[in-house]
């Protein structure tokens, strides 16, 4: 932020009354003329460099998108890759993937910017100094492979979903028979494996099909959002809310409001460690176990699962303990959901073994002095191993330490060797998707900093030296497909997956085993990956930084959340320090007080709070490793104590009532059917009063137009990342995000409706509205902002002096002005990351969303090449391409037959802010409720 | 109190007020004289480069289509700097051991690029796109100008706003009848 400096100072000549006068008018007067100087600057000349030999198929300026995977937590999501000119710059999703149905998420969305992150590791380090790689092969490789007898080596990987990774190490394994092997990941699936191998008898994944489920009950679960499969679930269950006669039904149960929570239905608070009671109760009034229901609430949602049968779909979470997910398995056994809207498959994971035990294993062996030397490949357990295995004093007793990963991180410091890794955009491998589909994972680009890959490492301690990533992946397939390599290598490859990799389902039936009470506990800390730095892996991701919290929308932290009873009770409000304590163990966090939260329940993400590892992770956030207990990884009994101390949090939106103003219009599915036209009712009452012919007399050619679905719209942020990576915008810090300059040209608003203990959520994405009678265009003093004649409320960056009129004469807020120089014009690894078909802003002028006008214009110029008309669906924005559940649409709306126009003639659609007669270009489609129970605003008022 | 100012300062006063609105007006006469003249502009100044290429012997001695080494114009937004590959198509026989092509052979031999000097150089938040150009009728002469003519290439137009929008309000005689150029700011500004 250096950089900033001279700014600020100017900034503070503003905010200090006592700065002298004199140096007040120096400074202004020095910048003034600066400033008309930077006008005279001459362009400077330039140099091409064509080819040597020129690459066949490619045109220069033309992107071109190669199909691979991405990762996280170890299962894979296929997507598309725009190179231009063999630099990735932005993540599209694979619609041909089976496994995505070619929606994204926010994790695939950024991972470009981790790929060409400044902060990445670049140098083999030893004992924190450089070193060079065949100073490694000398001392490590003999002692790695021969330990001192009795003693052992080890390996510790995440997640591996990799069948070549997979075979590699088993190889490994026959080839040093010393050699332990251990996973871990701190999003964990081990109590679904424990729940799978008590129902089963032995562990699997759970596959959930949402376009059959009629009703769905998700209890602690967010399989919208957070769970592996989600881009896929979100897309079915948002086909499931498009037409009203065949809306589902959602219940939700969750102790904090997630994605899913505000995509329900009906949703219920409850504590994570009360869950059981809710599961108990519904299988009880389902005659699956003996007994009577504890809780009222389930007698209706019974009702509507048994009148669905197969057609029903009870969704537990992941994390809740064994017991109370196996239960839950035999309820929707009893539905006969089985098979049809719940299956089991064989487990994605090669190895599937409970990460807690491994961990806790490799730490006993650590601390008994048998480890000799062990291998961390891309993990940073020093950051993310449970606090109470104290895996830290363990580590520091092996003797030899090496760790392979992406940045110098908390383990990379204590460990003898780093080794940088290789980013998925740089290697081949292969991944396994939710549903067990396996993708090849293709480089877009040459390893940026000679990073090493996990395929080529384990080869290399098996006494394959030299070889590379590529072949190793390939000589795994040429086993499984042998003549038919060739041809099938290069399908694969283009399609992104091997055709029907899927695992099949798996049909035993479940045992049921009765479950006791829940013990919730007084004042419980549940613990959830992080819905933007996960599990702290993209920690120095500054896109996901700055992003938006989904509901929260606390930018750059994350934050202790309580219900406002919650709050009351231990007498704190939001931005109060506290300290956490569980066990013997304490962290502090700030306190941010969340409608939606469970009473008792105090919520906290894993990720942020790091030590080490890029310099944008280290000032923000509050460590929940720091007492996550290894025996109950996702809720445990806490303490809260007042610090006296307060911590500033950016959050981008700080009031979250409607306050009457009809932003999001809802009904239910009865009060529709009753009034089909209920979304335009708030509007009756507005005159439609205007001086100009209707009409624009300027409007030529095709009208473009965006309608965005409320009814699918989950609140996820795929869209608003999209936006950044495909617009250049910059992130300007947590400093100015506090004082309202974020940059997003696309952000989603959260509101509450109702109860402000138990509040209807919703969120809305907001975008330029594109008016056709646009505010800002008519203050603009050097007519920077203009109307094009297709309806365009065009940004003219060469234009603009920076008067923020615009901006102050704007409804909607979407206006976005440079105060500082945000963009980083002087990182040379940020400069391939830019889209190279939009301009990169600088200081001073305002900016917003433009329809994607780069992607409009290139369409148009391929229809105007090929004379013919632009195709209804040939423009996908970037937002649009993004969502994973279809909720926007853009198109032509002066044609009655496009898909926009057919989404803004549903009766629900309506406008924002109708009544200041802007005619926004966006509209939306009013949210509908299924609801099965008096919806929670009757039920309230 | 005694007059602290001759009169004869009121003529002083007066003339320079004269002089700081003339004086004004002047500066920004020169300064868009200056701004539109091939000082700033650099039209038809012929630029040096690595090696002497003569579009005038290459278009009007040998005939060679502008296409046969601007691969691009038809397809892409740049129409293409040839690699070295194509120079070779033909030097490796004809002017094989020429001197001044010395730098297109290493180029070929090292696999290292040419530098060649950009003649045409847009700003950057400028996106033209010569495929929509030459699908619409715009000749290449329209705006390169008789490069058969140019022993060293130099540019014809000054490539400013000005001399774009001539064209976007009305379009050349070459250009298709349904050509209809837009002049709308995101044509060109993105």
């Amino acid at each position: 932020m250096s950089r900033h400096h001279y700014d600020d100072e100017l900034e503070l000549a503003f905010l200090d009354p006592l700065q002298e006068r004199r140096e007040f008018l120096k400074l202004m007067g020095a910048s003034l003329g600066l400033a008309g100087l930077t006008a005279c600057v001459k362009q400077p000349e330039e140099h091409i460099y064509p080819h040597v030999r020129a690459p066949e198929h490619l045109v220069p300026g033309r992107p071109r998108f190669y199909a691979t995977s991405l990762s996280r937590s170890g299962v894979g999501s296929g997507v598309l890759v725009e190179s231009h000119e063999g630099r990735p710059t932005k993540i599209e999703g694979n619609d041909a993937h089976p496994a995505t149905g070619g929606g994204t998420d926010v994790w695939m969305q950024a991972d470009v910017l981790s790929l060409y992150d400044p902060d990445r590791s670049q140098l083999i380090l030893r004992r924190g100094q450089p070193s060079t790689w065949s100073r490694f092969l000398e001392e490590v490789l003999p002692a790695f492979g021969t330990p001192t007898k009795g003693r052992r080596t080890a390996l510790l990987t995440g997640n591996v979903t990799s069948p070549t990774l997979a075979a590699q190490i088993e190889g490994l394994k026959a080839h040093l028979p010393e050699l332990r092997w251990f996973q871990w990941e701190a999003v964990h699936q081990d109590e679904r494996r424990r729940a799978t191998t008590t129902a089963f008898g032995r562990p699997l994944d759970v596959v959930y099909d949402f376009t059959k489920a009629d009703v769905v009950v998700a209890l602690d679960a967010d399989p919208l959002f957070a769970e592996p499969g989600s881009v896929r679930y979100a897309r079915d269950a948002a086909r499931r809310r498009r037409d009203p006669a065949r809306f589902s039904r959602w219940y939700v149960v969750e102790p904090s409001p997630t994605c899913t929570g505000t995509f329900a239905d009906h949703r219920f608070r409850a504590k994570r460690t009360a869950i059981g009671d809710w599961v108990r109760s519904i299988a009880s009034e389902l005659g699956v176990i003996p007994g009577g229901a504890a809780i009222p609430e389930v007698a209706p949602i019974v009702r509507d699962l048994k009148k669905a049968g197969s057609r029903a779909l009870v969704v537990i979470g992941p994390h809740q303990p064994a017991e109370v997910q196996a239960l839950a398995f035999a309820i929707n056994q009893r539905l006969g959901a089985r098979d049809e809207t719940f299956t089991t498959i064989a487990p994605v994971a090669a190895a599937p073994v409970s990460h807690v035990e491994e961990l806790a294993a490799l730490t006993a062996a650590m601390n008994a002095g048998e480890i000799e030397s062990l291998l961390v490949l891309d993990k940073n357990p020093i950051f993310d191993a449970p606090a109470d295995l104290e895996f830290e004093a363990a580590y520091a007793k092996v003797p030899l330490r090496i760790q392979v990963g992406l940045y110098d991180d908390e383990t990379a410091n204590m460990s003898h060797w780093h080794l940088p890794s290789r980013h998925a955009l740089e290697s081949w491998s292969d991944i396994k998707a939710y549903d067990g589909t396996v993708s090849i994972v293709q480089p877009l680009i040459r390893p940026l900093y000679s990073g090493h890959s996990a395929h080529e490492l384990i080869a290399l301690l098996m006494g394959g030296a030299g070889q590379r990533d590529h072949d190793i992946v390939r000589a795994h397939y040429e086993k499984e497909w042998g003549a038919q390599l060739e041809s099938k290598w290069r399908r694969v490859l283009h399609d992104g997956f091997v055709e029907g990799s899927a695992h099949a389902p798996v049909s035993t039936a479940p045992r049921t085993a009765a479950l006791s009470k829940s013990a919730p506990a007084d004042l419980e800390i549940t613990f959830a990956p992080d819905p933007t730095l996960w599990d702290g892996s993209y920690a120095n991701n500054a896109w996901l930084l700055e992003l938006p919290k989904p509901i929260t929308r606390l930018s750059w932290d994350n934050a202790a959340l309580m219900s406002p009873a919650t709050a009351a009770r231990l007498g704190v409000k939001s931005e109060d320090l506290v300290t956490l304590t569980v066990g013997d163990r304490a962290t502090k966090a700030a306190v941010y007080v969340q409608p939606g939260q469970a009473d008792d329940s105090v919520a906290l993400s894993l990720g942020s709070g790091r030590r080490r590892g890029g310099r944008l992770a280290l000032e923000v956030g509050f460590d929940a490793q720091a007492i996550r207990p290894a025996k109950s990884s996702w809720a445990a009994p806490v303490k809260v104590t007042k610090t006296g101390e307060t911590y500033r949090l950016a959050s981008v939106q700080e009031h979250h009532k409607m306050e009457g103003r009809h932003l999001v219009r809802q009904a239910t599915i009865a009060e529709y059917a009753a009034n089909k036209d209920f979304a335009k009712e708030p509007d009756k009452k507005v005159l439609n009063l205007s001086m100009y012919p209707e009409p624009h007399p300027n409007q030529q050619g095709d009208q473009w137009g965006m309608s965005i679905n409320l009814n699918a719209c989950n609140g996820c942020n795929a869209c608003v990342v999209a936006c950044q990576s495909e617009n250049n915008i910059p992130v300007v810090g947590k400093e100015e995000v506090g004082r309202g300059r974020e940059m997003h040209w696309l952000r989603i608003d959260s509101y509450f409706e109702g109860d402000d203990a138990d509040p209807d959520i919703h969120t809305q994405p907001v975008t330029c509205m594109h008016c056709e009678n646009a505010p800002c265009e008519v203050v603009c003093p050097v007519n920077a902002t203009v109307h094009s004649p297709s309806g365009i409320n065009e940004m003219v960056y060469n234009r603009c002096v920076g008067t923020r009129y615009c901006s102050n004469n704007c409804p909607y807020k979407v206006r976005r002005f440079n105060f500082h120089l945000y963009q980083d014009w002087e990182t040379p690894s940020l400069e391939p990351l830019r889209n190279p078909d939009v301009s990169v802003r600088s200081r001073g002028v305002m900016e917003k969303c433009t329809f994607c006008i780069q992607r409009i214009q290139q369409a148009r110029i391929t229809a105007r090449k090929e004379d013919r008309d632009v195709r209804d669906g040939e423009i996908v924005t970037a937002c649009q391409g993004a969502c994973p559940t279809e909720a926007i649409t853009f198109g032509n709306v002066a044609s009655p037959e496009s898909a926009v126009s057919r989404e803004k003639a549903d009766p629900r659609d309506y406008t924002l802010l109708r009544e200041v007669n802007t005619k926004p270009r966006v509209s939306y489609t009013a949210k509908l409720k299924n609801s099965g129970l008096a919806s929670n605003r009757e039920t309230k008022e | 109190m005694g007059q602290l100012f001759p009169k004869s300062a009121n003529v002083l006063a007066r003339t320079t007020l004269l002089l700081l609105a003339g004086g004004g007006a002047l500066t920004l006469g020169i300064a868009y004289a200056v701004n539109s003249s091939s000082l700033v502009t650099r039209t038809e100044m012929a630029r040096e480069q690595p090696v002497p290429f003569s579009h005038k012997h290459h278009v009007a001695g040998l005939a060679l289509d502008c296409r046969y080494c601007h691969v691009y114009v038809e397809e892409g937004a740049s129409a293409g700097i040839p690699p070295t590959h194509t120079c070779m198509t033909c030097h490796s026989q004809v002017w094989s051991e020429a001197e001044t092509l010395e730098p297109v052979r290493e180029s070929y031999r090292t696999d290292k690029p040419l530098r060649w000097t950009r003649v045409h150089d847009l700003p950057d938040f400028v996106y033209f796109d010569h495929s929509i150009h030459i699908a619409k009728g715009v000749e290449c002469v329209d705006c390169h100008g008789n490069v058969e003519k140019m022993p060293l290439v130099w540019k014809e137009n000054s490539l400013q706003m000005k001399w774009c929008l001539e064209c976007h309000r009305d379009p050349p005689k070459t250009a298709d009848a349904d050509a209809k150029p837009s002049d709308d700011c995101y044509t060109c500004h993105r």
